[in-house]
């Protein structure tokens, strides 16, 4: 029997509330949302005991309809409802119109920020995404009866440092604190790993409507380190189903271009027939049209050959992924299947036989991950302080620099840990060169054209020397959340002259400001109002964090050092009292600026505290 | 603080890699964002700072060409540039020999059993190498560190080469 804990008289130990906190899934064709309640992480419900949301967005004229609601209209107001959003966020125009070529919708904007026409306006993908998370806050907190702490947000594994960033904006858009962005195949391990406490070697197939990851992790004692990630962005059921479509057509000896209404239905019987055939060994698609009956019978057979050349590509990014890992089949001691395109007999036949064992799929594929985000949100709200439970998680894809005649040099290579930082210096081509430019890119080739830019950025202000003289340093840093932030220095003359930039392919802040004001019904007053609130919400999060801190480790200061902290304490409790969000900013930042010496001694000691209960284990 | 402190091991090239692992997994536990995720913006930045540092220590530590990479520059041994010409030229002969081997991979009549004996090759020169750096770094004096030296340049070139087969390999495999 477990003992009891009593705590010693006078220790902080009394129980923080709990705080609310949720996982989403948003996903390319349905979103979710889930929660840990009374222990238990289970996905939330709307009014009519609906789950899953489909992820469409519809503008009307005077209204935004999302899920349900919005999904009535996405044929017969196809070019004003907008469908798996998250294929377009993050990416160019042109990247768009070459993979997608028969959308229905009218882009505008330039090319590195393309928006869709419709009666509402223009709307960019990350406003799709926004408007799809406000509506599950709103689910959660009415399921959950007030208001959420913060969110954890799965992505892609294999998405890359634009299209994470902008589903990072998207939660801002819509309002919400994000704890962290989670990879899908990783929030699945926590659901699956934390049910059967396996310890081993196990991959993730997560196949889902518009992307494919396959992660390998290692699990040992609630540590999910993942080896190896890979797999394809832009590869998923909707693929499948335009396979089908492509069949239809040729089948019907349609041509194309066809009109929206056309495309959209005939993709929503290709999904429909793709979804019988888990279940039929052959399924009727009527086209019949205006009196002109027309249909034709679809078969397994011909399906799984439609559609066997895109399985086998998965299957080829878990070789090389594999590889990447280290690791060989045999080592892999359990497959865990994601997606709802996993409920695909010949994906789920051609896994087992790949990895010469048949798959897990005791949790719903549909929920797994948000069951996944919803447990690891839990944990981040600090909900759970004695779990024993970390994920290292790793960046996808190489990031690197451009470099003289247009080749990529690689800073950080794929799969490596996050968080990471590391740095590499570069000198300049010319004699008297005072400026560089930066070019930021992410990808495995070799030469730039082929990998993909995130940023561009101008080091000026070097002095001028001969060629091969400045010692210029580019800082790269990937965050916990996999985000990159690029910095360069020039530190051969002493003199420093730095500039940090955030990689913005999508959204600047003042337009991601823009969008907020945007989103508002009485605008400024909502705005400033909210600002105020966020603020007050962080004030008082540092200083309870910072309080509990010198209740357990005050013996690491001085108590002239503890009394500048107090200090700052109380003068920030009086400034949250105001209305000005800058003012409580800038008092947030002081008491910061007085703790750092703080939390380094606080965090050096846990590490000694860590390296001594190692070393006991020993003995 | 070096790697080898971090993780309070003593500065020598031979470790217990099932160790480091297990000393690793503890940090990160104590340090990691997420650990801080509801805490203040200053302590989750001091978090991701002694997460990524951890991260690369450990990263070097487990690679064993990179903890000899590390090892070397901690014990002071001088360096020459990497564009520093070799004198050994019966080791640059075989690098070019080496080289040719590679080349000629994608011409043979059976390219499988070609790439499988390059690999074998490749191994083998690089265990015996990295046996003799093994050897002179535990020796810890400044003229077999020398040596060690000149055995770790070395093993980068194999190191390039393998890279460079992998490639091959991969390219090989997927037409």
């Amino acid at each position: 029997m477990a003992l009891l804990q009593i705590a010693e008289p006078g220790q902080s130990t009394v129980p923080h509330e709990h705080r609310l906190a949720a996982g989403i899934d948003l996903g390319t064709t349905n979103s979710l949302v889930a929660s840990v309640k009374s222990g238990e992480a289970q996905t939330l419900n709307d009014e009519s005991g609906n789950d899953i949301l489909p992820s469409i967005v519809s503008y009307q004229a005077d209204s935004v309809l999302v899920g349900e609601q919005a999904k009535s209209h996405a044929i017969s107001d196809a070019e004003n409802t907008i469908v798996s959003a998250k294929r377009l966020i993050g990416r160019s125009l042109e990247d768009i119109q070459s993979k997608y070529p028969s959308l229905p919708y009218t882009f505008c904007g330039d090319e590195n920020h393309p928006e869709i026409q419709t009666r509402q306006g223009l709307i960019n993908p990350v406003q799709v995404s926004a408007d799809i998370l406000k509506h599950l806050n709103t689910r959660a907190e009415q399921a959950l009866g007030g208001e959420l702490t913060g969110v954890v947000i799965t992505v892609p594994a294999h998405f890359d440092d634009a299209q994470r960033q902008s589903t990072k904006d998207a939660a801002k858009i819509a309002g919400l604190n994000v704890l962290r962005l989670l990879n899908e195949p990783t929030a699945a391990a926590v659901a699956y790993g934390l049910d059967s406490g396996q310890e081993g070697v196990i991959a993730i197939y997560d196949l889902g409507g518009g992307t494919f990851d396959i992660s390998i992790l290692r699990l040992n004692k609630g540590v999910f380190e993942v080896l190896a990630t890979g797999g394809d962005s832009a590869l998923g059921g909707d693929d499948f189903d335009v396979a089908v479509v492509d069949h239809i057509i040729e089948k019907a000896n349609l041509t194309r271009p066809l009109s929206n209404v056309m495309e959209r239905q005939l993709s929503q019987q290709a999904c429909w027939a793709k979804e019988q055939l888990s279940t039929h060994d052959s399924v009727d698609i009527d086209l019949s049209q205006g009196g002109k009956p027309w249909s034709m019978c679809l078969s397994k057979a011909t399906f799984n050959g439609l559609i066997g050349g895109l399985v086998n590509k998965t299957l080829r990014a878990c070789r090389r992924t594999l590889k990447d890992a280290e690791i060989t089949i045999d080592d892999v001691i359990e497959v865990v299947m994601v997606g709802g395109s996993t409920r695909i007999p010949l994906v789920r036949s051609e896994v087992e036989k790949h990895f010469q064992k048949s798959p897990l799929t005791s949790i719903d594929p549909d929920k797994v991950v948000a069951i996944g985000a919803a447990i690891q949100a839990d944990i981040l709200a600090g909900n759970k302080p004695d779990s024993d439970m970390l994920l290292l998680d790793v960046i996808p894809l190489s990031l690197g620099l451009e470099i003289m005649g247009g080749l990529v040099e690689k800073v950080i290579a794929r799969n490596t840990t996050i968080p990471v930082a590391k740095a590499q210096e570069f000198t300049t081509f010319k004699d008297g060169q005072t400026a560089m430019a930066v070019h930021v890119l992410q990808g495995e080739r070799e030469l730039v054209e082929d990998c993909r830019s995130l940023a561009r950025f101008e080091l000026r202000g070097i002095p001028p020397m001969t060629a091969g003289a400045a010692h210029i340093r580019v800082t790269f840093k990937v965050d916990a959340d996999g985000l990159l932030e690029v910095s360069a220095m020039e530190k051969s003359t002493g003199v420093e002259s730095k500039i940090e930039v955030k990689p913005s392919f999508g959204l600047d802040d003042k337009k991601i400001t823009q969008m907020i004001v945007d989103s508002m019904t009485n605008a400024k007053g909502d705005i400033q109002a909210r600002m105020v609130k966020e603020q007050q919400v962080e004030a008082s999060r540092v200083i309870e964090s910072i309080q509990a801190a010198l209740a357990e480790d005050g013996k690491l200061l001085s108590s002239p050092e503890i009394s500048v902290i107090e200090d700052a304490i109380s003068s920030l409790a009086k400034i949250t009292q105001t209305s000005i969000a800058a003012d409580i900013e800038a008092a947030i930042e002081i008491l910061n600026e007085s703790t750092a010496t703080f939390a380094e001694r606080r965090m050096d000691a846990s590490i000694r505290t860590a390296l001594s209960g190692q070393s006991v284990d020993e003995v | 603080m070096n790697y080898f402190q971090l993780f309070g091991l003593s500065a020598n090239f031979n470790i217990d890699l099932a160790k480091l692992s297990q000393l690793y997994q503890a940090l990160q536990k104590t340090v990691h964002p997420d650990r801080f995720a509801h805490g203040s913006s200053q302590q989750q930045m001091i978090a991701v700072q002694k997460s990524a540092m951890i991260n690369d220590a450990y990263q070097t530590l487990k690679k064993p060409l990179e903890r000899a990479g590390y090892l070397l520059k901690l014990r002071g041994t001088e360096m020459p540039s990497e564009q520093a010409s070799f004198s050994d030229n019966q080791f640059l002969m075989r690098q070019m020999d080496l080289r040719e081997m590679l080349a000629e991979v994608k011409f043979a009549d059976d390219v499988d059993s070609a790439l499988f004996e390059a690999n074998q090759t490749l191994e083998q020169e690089f265990l015996v190498l990295f046996k003799a750096m093994q050897t002179r770094l535990a020796q810890n004096t400044i003229d077999a560190d020398k040596l060690a030296y000149e055995d770790f340049r070395k093993l980068k070139f194999y190191q390039k080469l393998q890279i460079e087969l992998e490639r091959l390999e991969e390219q090989l495999l997927t037409d």
